[in-house]
């Protein structure tokens, strides 16, 4: 049949086709597997939108290290894993990454506070022989080493820290008759300072302290969390690994956030409770002359530089002055140390292990590790960097001062609970902040409450 | 028209009738063959996700930690947190005004627009019915970004009321975020009551006010139990969508202040994903599948009986 002729010929056509694509495609297989058997691939997977400053500066970091890998190396390549989202989102995604062994990467950049769940899950490679000799890690201080130390087996590695500490506008304290440069001594001289700013400025935000839980973790790592290293009592996790719910320092810290809030000097509910980036909103109320005195992280000063633009403010150097967050007593410093660290897959082959600590080693040379402090806004671990011009000049004079008050500062717990506590002490501050008659000893049992509700009351424990 | 013969002797053993008879509905064989392919999608796509759900929900089943990788069935372990879980039961009853409050709102404003828009002039009709329906059609993300930039301090409610400095969200989070959900669902409400209203007969209503009945008899006696089985399926719908609207809350408030507007998919989510606890998520999820049948079932009934 003529039909069946045609239908014939176009079968014929499309096997012919078929065949030839095939052919084709094997023959580009082959050649791509004899390339690639040549090289060990390695993967590395990291916070597209959370860690720099801005998206841009992570892509053009990341990048520049991959390029300089793959060029140092011709038998390595790197596959970068860019992960979308913010801290929360991307957290889940790196776990769920990991969940399977052909996604986990070979190297992850995740915070610390994930150190410890991920090394209990398995999912992490002791780095004790790989780190052997290493320059850079040699250099951490004592604190950032121990950082991804458990039990003697270092699981991950620090790629900058994030501490805390007091920005102030120089021009508002100036108004408000208060002497510069400005230390305050103990939580008291911040309470006075505070008040002398609304006597004298009305329409300026006092003090800025994080609460709620909008930010999520990040919210308590660059507030409440600060005053409570500063407190009477800054335990977190008692030695047997139980979350504390109520103690003294926890009781001091939200009776000061109490007197913050019910004095009127905190800042309004709708920016601190705002889903849209709230460690970062000091920055664009410093640069708008509508905030007086803020607690906030030591990214804060990055973000007026031209690069990160979080507004860009020239005059942020000479108008701003920073100081360390005295204890409670006027007992030293007091900040939190969250850091982000780098893990090796305990899925990678000893030569994708070998292939990853050499990656390290190019992420970690003082000039990468500087360009990564700087567009993150972290200080880097390397003590020797605090110094160099590259990292001073910066966001000059903040970083420097940032890097002073570092050994003062404490890190976050690594437990698998954290995540509960922390959203318990959020909704503790946010009560206050939200309702400011509530008291300190109100605000610790909602805490309390809901921690022990969670994790049950054999997992939390009351310190007298 | 065929007749049985009631003859003893002609007529065949009643059994054999009974096999006979064609008002009966019959079972056939070969329709297992052609139902197969549903039955197949309904075993593959539900019921066994639906079942692996239920089981993950009496697991310890974790994101991350050491359960996230040697994990396995804990009995009744959960439920039995669930059950002293005072943020669920709190959450259950935040999810509750929410749904409660979304109904009544959704259903008053959509048959006040409706009943409305049957008497406005045509290009009245269109434009409001259009801009309700926008509303409707909009993304959760764009509805709940729209509201939040409406509701918070500084935003067009404080300067509409000239109370700038205040934050309606923060006020009240959870009469905001369901008055954000009537808004986004009052176009769906308006469609379907108004197609409703246009079906009941004229000439009921005209001898009603022959008969010198008022506007609110009218209502009562005749509009109301023409409309009712449209106001429960849209009852129930709302329901159903307000239960399962994650979007809209995560946006606007994430859950927050503190558990003001945790409603169940919220707990489920940071429960999860959050406190990594995905087993116990999971068994949150279920409890709202559970309540979804229930409104599901209803709304099959009350479909089934119009």
């Amino acid at each position: 049949m003529r039909v069946t002729k045609k239908v014939g010929a176009h079968r014929l056509a499309s096997g012919a086709a078929v065949m030839a694509l095939v052919a084709g495609g094997l023959a580009w297989s082959a050649g791509g597997i004899a390339s690639a058997s040549s090289k060990i691939t390695i993967t590395a997977a990291y916070a597209a939108n959370t860690t720099f400053d801005t998206t841009p500066l992570g892509f053009t970091w990341w990048h520049k290290v991959a390029q300089e890998f793959d060029s140092k190396y011709p038998n390595y390549t790197v596959k970068l894993v860019p992960v979308d989202g913010g801290e929360p989102d991307f957290l889940t995604k790196l776990a769920l990454l990991y969940h399977s062994s052909s996604t986990a990467p070979t190297i992850a950049q995740f915070p610390s506070s994930e150190i410890a769940l991920y090394a209990s899950t398995g999912y992490l490679m002791p780095m004790n022989s790989l780190l052997k000799g290493s320059a850079w890690f040699s250099q951490f201080p004592t604190v950032i080493q121990k950082e991804g130390n458990i039990s003697g087996k270092i699981y991950a590695v620090s790629a900058g820290e994030n501490n805390n500490g007091i920005y102030y506008d120089k021009a508002i304290l100036q108004k408000a008759g208060i002497s510069l440069p400005w230390q305050p001594k103990n939580w008291q001289d911040i309470i006075t300072a505070a008040k002398a700013i609304k006597k004298a400025e009305p329409k300026v935000i006092p003090l800025w302290l994080d609460a709620g839980t909008s930010a999520g973790p990040a919210g308590a790592e660059y507030g409440i969390m600060n005053l409570l290293m500063g407190s009477s009592n800054p335990t977190i996790e008692t030695s047997s690994g139980k979350m504390v719910v109520s103690s003294p320092g926890l009781l001091q810290t939200l009776n000061f956030y109490h007197e913050v809030f019910a004095d009127g000097l905190g800042a309004p509910t709708s920016q601190l409770f705002s889903p849209n980036n709230a460690p970062n909103i000091p920055s664009a109320d410093f640069a708008k002359g509508t905030l007086g005195i803020a607690v906030a992280a030591n990214f804060i000063g990055g973000n007026w530089t031209k690069q990160v633009s979080f507004p860009y403010w020239k005059a942020s150097s000479t108008a701003m002055g920073v100081a360390g967050l005295p204890a409670a007593s006027g007992n030293g410093y007091a900040s939190i140390l969250s850091g982000w660290d780098y893990g090796i897959s305990s899925g990678a082959t000893s030569a994708q292990a070998t292939a990853a600590i050499d990656f390290l080693n190019i992420a970690q040379d003082s000039t990468n590790l500087i360009d990564a402090a700087n567009w993150a806004g972290w200080v880097p671990p390397v003590k020797s960097d605090w110094t160099v011009p590259l990292y001073t000049s910066f966001d000059a004079p903040f970083a420097e001062e940032f890097g002073k008050v570092l050994p003062y500062s404490s890190e976050i717990p690594s437990n698998a609970n954290f995540s509960v506590w922390v959203q318990g002490i959020e909704q503790a501050s946010g009560a206050i902040a939200e309702k400011p008659s509530t008291t300190g000893a109100q605000a610790e049992q909602q805490m309390s409450s809901f921690i022990t509700n969670d994790l049950g009351s054999s997992a939390v424990a009351t310190l007298k | 028209m065929s007749t049985v013969s009631l003859d003893a002797a002609t007529a065949p053993p009643v059994a054999q009738l009974w096999k006979t008879r064609r008002d009966k509905e019959r079972f056939q064989w070969s329709s297992l063959a052609l139902m197969t392919p549903a039955f197949a999608l309904l075993i593959v796509l539900f019921l066994i996700p639906m079942g692996y759900a239920i089981y993950l929900g009496l697991t310890n089943l974790t994101l991350v930690g050491p359960t996230a990788v040697k994990w396995g069935f804990t009995g009744t372990q959960n439920l039995d947190r669930l059950k002293g879980d005072t943020e669920f039961w709190n959450s259950l009853q935040i999810t509750a005004v929410f749904i409660v409050g979304s109904i009544v709102g959704v259903i008053v404003v959509g048959y006040g627009l409706a009943t409305l828009l049957m008497r406005a002039r045509a290009w009245m009709r269109i434009v409001v019915g259009g801009i309700v329906v926008i509303a409707w059609m909009m993304p959760a993300v764009t509805a709940g970004m729209t509201w939040y930039a409406a509701t918070t301090g500084g935003g067009t409610f404080a300067t509409l009321t000239g109370l700038k400095n205040s934050n309606f969200l923060d006020a009240q989070p959870l009469l905001i975020v369901t008055l954000a959900n009537i808004w986004s669902m009052t176009g769906f409400a308006m469609l379907v009551l108004g197609a409703g209203l246009r079906n009941i007969p004229g000439e009921a209503i005209e001898a009603a006010i022959v008969e010198n009945a008022s506007a609110w008899q009218r209502f009562r006696k005749i509009v109301l139990p023409l409309m009712r089985p449209t106001i429960i399926a849209v009852v129930l719908l709302v329901a159903l969508l307000s239960l399962a609207n994650f979007s809209l809350i995560y946006i606007m408030t994430q859950g927050g202040p503190g558990t003001a507007t945790n409603i169940l998919p919220l707990y489920s989510y940071q429960q999860a994903f959050s406190f990594n606890n995905l087993a116990y998520g999971a068994l949150i999820g279920n409890v709202m599948v559970l309540i979804a049948t229930i409104f599901g079932v209803l709304y099959v009934r009350i479909a089934g009986r119009r």
